[in-house]
């Protein structure tokens, strides 16, 4: 057996296109769509990356993750100060604004379902 | 000649899309949360770091009350194999917990078991009719 990859992560929600079109417009902009694809009429799927997001419209979850911290996705960009400007011009909600720590640049946003999200651009 | 629609400006520096290149899972004992990982999917490791197909698992502790998650719905991991049998085999060795046996569904041969903190994690053989987006991907090099 070889090594396992990890194909995707699906993230539960009670309002699937909401959180779809949140990172299609947050962190695949200029993407048409987002890249996203509906895989049934309340799952949408797009790649960031080796690895995939799955958005699963459910009934066994809140509105808001009661539970923000305990699992974080990190996106790597190759200009954080430019994507922060971007994701500003949305709207959205900065955790911790972007900010230089040891590596690179570093901030921390909450998506629409309350998940944290961690842009970065890590120096050369 | 008739023009096309405007396309939309893409903000400078935003380009490319954004990469999902890591997890962070909180932990009430993140060594063995990464123990865990290790042994049940056999990931590699180098550097101590922890990938699985280009991504990086990053384990923290968890300083808050609850030790397991309340809503395991809410952030799955999906890990592609290329032998669902041999997958499932070492997770019973390793006496993990199941939350639904292995099944063939439309996407594929899928079975979850919860990770050393309640986190649900599944094992996918991906169906070859599934979309490219499902389907299992070589590791990088």
């Amino acid at each position: 057996m070889t090594t396992p990859t990890l194909g995707s992560i699906l993230l539960g929600t009670s309002d699937p296109e909401r959180l779809r079109d949140w990172y299609a417009a947050a962190l695949a902009p200029g993407d048409g769509g987002g890249g996203f694809i509906e895989v049934t009429p309340t799952m949408f799927a797009g790649t960031f990356g080796d690895t995939s997001l799955l958005i699963d419209g459910r009934s066994d979850v809140a509105g808001t993750n009661p539970e923000p911290g305990r699992v974080v996705l990190n996106f790597h960009v190759d200009d954080a100060r430019a994507v922060a400007a971007h994701l500003d011009s949305l709207g959205v909600t900065w955790l911790v604004e972007l900010e230089e720590r040891d590596g690179g640049l570093f901030g921390t946003l909450v998506d629409p379902d309350g998940n944290y999200v961690q842009v970065i651009e890590l120096k050369e | 000649m008739v023009a096309g629609p405007p396309v939309p400006e893409t903000p400078a520096g935003i380009g490319r899309r954004a990469r999902l290149l890591a997890i962070t899972l909180e932990s009430r004992a993140p060594d063995r949360a990464a123990a865990w990982y290790r042994r049940a999917l056999g990931l590699s490791e180098a550097k101590r770091l922890l990938t699985a197909g280009g991504v990086e698992l990053r384990f923290t502790l968890r300083t808050a009350d609850a030790p397991n998650t309340v809503e395991p719905a809410r952030i799955v991991l999906n890990f592609h194999v290329d032998d669902i049998r041999a997958a499932e085999a070492r997770l019973v060795a390793l006496e993990a917990v199941w939350v639904r046996e292995l099944e063939r569904t439309r996407w594929g041969i899928i079975g979850t078991v919860l990770d050393f903190d309640g986190n649900y994690v599944q094992i996918v053989e991906p169906a070859p009719d599934s979309p490219s987006c499902l389907q299992r991907r070589e590791e990088p090099r």
